[in-house]
């Protein structure tokens, strides 16, 4: 009897929910509550283990891999929706055993970027081989902007970031013979993939923007490493720039970023 | 001490927006004088000035078009004014305080205005840049990143920096390629996954996952594309294949009638030394010459496998009872002993 007490108690949930009105983006994740453990409990107990897996490894992982191709993060409202359907209510336990499998047999690591709109990516938890990808030289193009931020001490005005690149011989209104649309792919493609932020300036006319690192940015890009390749450029000390040193030091690769597990 | 002169300066502006208050006096003795000076100038003109200074339209013309050349020149030379290395900033705000001297309206104090929300910000900047260990010159950065890239500079002056184009044709084609090459290994980014034979096509609903069609009872426009799509993928093999078994028939002749005594070696014949797919290819494509009875394999005296074709009187006349057939098995580390053991640069097949 008590199950169908707990059913009818999630359903009320539900009609408060939807009753809110939210920005359309947000709207099918504001249903979702996140079920407690003893919800996820009895949910799992109506499944059999092979039910689970296949929800697991055959959809979820292979979504996430697929919608990872374009590198723009995953929204756990699209999950949900698109895979999960009637198993939300066990979607911790499925989520935490795709980063197991991501982790396991890919070599992968399941991250969530951003805890308030649930954004996941998917990150190398293996040391870079170097060679063993094609090169993708849009690379390249945000590494320039990346470093040129973090050199800059964290943000940086939009027409610096075009000036250097104009000196690069990529002229933000042009097409350029490897990126296309450099401006679209510097001010929408990196944002959507969350590499970059691209942030009005208050008080500007004509407006203005600044760049700043992006959520993927922080949790997949060394900064240590990119001081080193710097230091390299420049055939200086890395500990010549004692800002950007201490910074790069404080912030190695994977402390304190957040994993879902 | 500048920077701290604009944060002055940023609070009045921030206080009283567009109103006349805004002043471009600029030094500490300066914000004293000019807050009497503003005081006056919002409820009345200052007594003193001749109504006639204040009025002339001729002088007024002339001083906004100074604040705007000094705005416009300002917003030029942004990169210029923020180089750590020199004054310049400074300099600007003094030649707007000159020009304050004379302003008496509220346009001209506008003006002003918008001339001080610039200077600020630059300050701003040039303040960040402080902070960031100063240790940075982007006009260094992009010249060791150029030399970096393969920048050709014996073509063409390097110091003359045309706009645009004409500079374009220094930069090697593989510069940025070259540049993520390095780059990547600051990133930890996770290879991406794709189908061998892209199982879903990936660009045209952006945010619809591609998962979500195939999991649904199919659309009548999926009924609608797939089957013709398909049918076409599998005329393209059938005839591709064919092709490449007509192709290396005509070879397999062509290396017989060149020298009928001489027996060809199967393997020299589709090994290409380059290429493992290839060699696999090779194979695949020669067995239906033996399935067909164009070809016929035998060993030689030293057991080791060669192949001739069939005259073209002979084809037909297959013995149904002489039809053997053998598997050929070839690992990468076998291909690799072969391509040295039949030491082989005669590339027989050579890719199309």
């Amino acid at each position: 009897r008590h199950k169908r007490a707990s059913a009818r108690s999630a359903s009320g949930n539900f009609t408060r929910h939807s009753g809110s009105g939210r920005v359309q983006e947000d709207d099918d994740d504001s249903l979702f509550t996140q079920p407690t453990t003893s919800q996820v409990q009895r949910g799992l107990e109506k499944l059999t283990p092979a039910q689970v897996e296949r929800k697991v490894t055959a959809e979820v992982v292979q979504f996430i891999l697929v919608k990872d191709q374009k590198k723009f993060p995953i929204r756990r409202a699209d999950l949900i929706r698109v895979v999960l359907k009637e198993y939300k209510n066990i979607y911790p336990e499925v989520m935490k055993r795709a980063a197991r499998t991501f982790e396991q047999v890919f070599g992968l690591r399941l991250m969530e970027i951003d805890p308030k709109n649930h954004l996941y990516i998917l990150q190398n938890n293996l040391e870079p081989v170097g060679a063993a990808s094609p090169v993708i030289s849009k690379t390249g193009l945000l590494w320039v902007i990346l470093s040129v931020i973090f050199m800059k001490g964290g943000v940086v005005r939009e027409s610096v970031i075009w000036n250097i690149l104009k000196k690069l011989r990529v002229q933000p209104g042009e097409k350029h013979s490897e990126f296309g649309e450099v401006k679209k792919v510097v001010t929408e493609e990196f944002v959507r993939q969350r590499y970059l932020e691209y942030v009005r300036v208050p008080h500007t006319e004509p407006l203005e923007h600044d760049f700043c690192w992006g959520q993927r940015a922080v949790a997949e890009v060394s900064k240590a490493k990119i001081l080193e390749f710097m230091a390299e450029l420049h055939q200086q000390d890395p500990k010549s720039w004692s800002q950007q040193y201490r910074e790069a030091q404080a912030s190695s690769p994977r402390a304190g970023t957040s994993s879902q597990r | 001490h500048h920077a701290w002169v604009l944060i002055m300066r940023r609070s009045h502006a921030d206080g009283d927006e567009g109103s006349s208050r805004q002043n471009g006096s600029d030094g500490p003795k300066g914000a004293e004088q000019q807050q009497s000076e503003a005081e006056v100038g919002a409820f009345s003109f200052h007594p003193t000035d001749s109504q006639n200074s204040e009025n002339d339209p001729r002088q007024r013309r002339e001083l906004r078009s100074r604040y705007r050349e000094l705005i416009s020149t300002v917003q030029q030379n942004r990169e210029d004014i923020l180089s750590p290395s020199n004054n310049k900033l400074t300099e600007v705000l003094e030649e707007a305080n000159r020009l304050f001297k004379d302003v008496r309206q509220v346009r001209e104090a506008a003006l002003d205005a918008r001339f001080l929300v610039v200077a600020t910000d630059l300050g701003k900047e040039k303040a960040t840049q402080m902070c960031a260990g100063n240790g940075f010159d982007p006009s260094i950065f992009t010249e060791n990143l150029l030399s970096f890239m393969g920048l050709n500079r014996l073509e063409g002056g390097e110091d003359e920096q045309p706009e645009g184009q004409q500079v374009d044709g220094y930069l090697p084609e593989d510069a940025w390629h070259r540049l993520a090459r390095r780059a990547e290994s600051c990133f930890r980014t996770a290879p991406s996954f794709h189908y061998m034979n892209g199982a879903f096509h990936v660009e045209p609903p952006p945010p619809k996952p591609r998962i979500e069609r195939q999991r649904r009872e199919p659309t009548k426009e999926a009924k609608r594309i797939m089957p013709t799509e398909l049918k076409k993928l599998d005329g393209f093999h059938q005839e591709a294949t064919e092709r490449e078994v007509e192709r290396i028939l005509g070879y397999l002749r062509s290396y017989y009638r060149d020298d009928p005594t001489c027996p060809i070696s199967y393997y020299e014949f589709v090994i290409d030394p380059n290429s493992f797919s290839r060699t696999i290819e090779n194979i695949f494509h020669t067995s239906f010459l033996i399935r067909d009875g164009l070809a016929r394999m035998y060993l030689d005296d030293s057991k080791l496998p060669c192949i001739a074709p069939i005259e073209e009187a002979a084809v037909g006349n297959g013995d149904s009872s002489s039809r053997k057939q053998c598997i050929i098995s070839l690992s990468p580390k076998l291909w690799k002993r072969h391509t040295l053991l039949f030491s082989l640069p005669p590339i027989f097949l050579s890719p199309v």
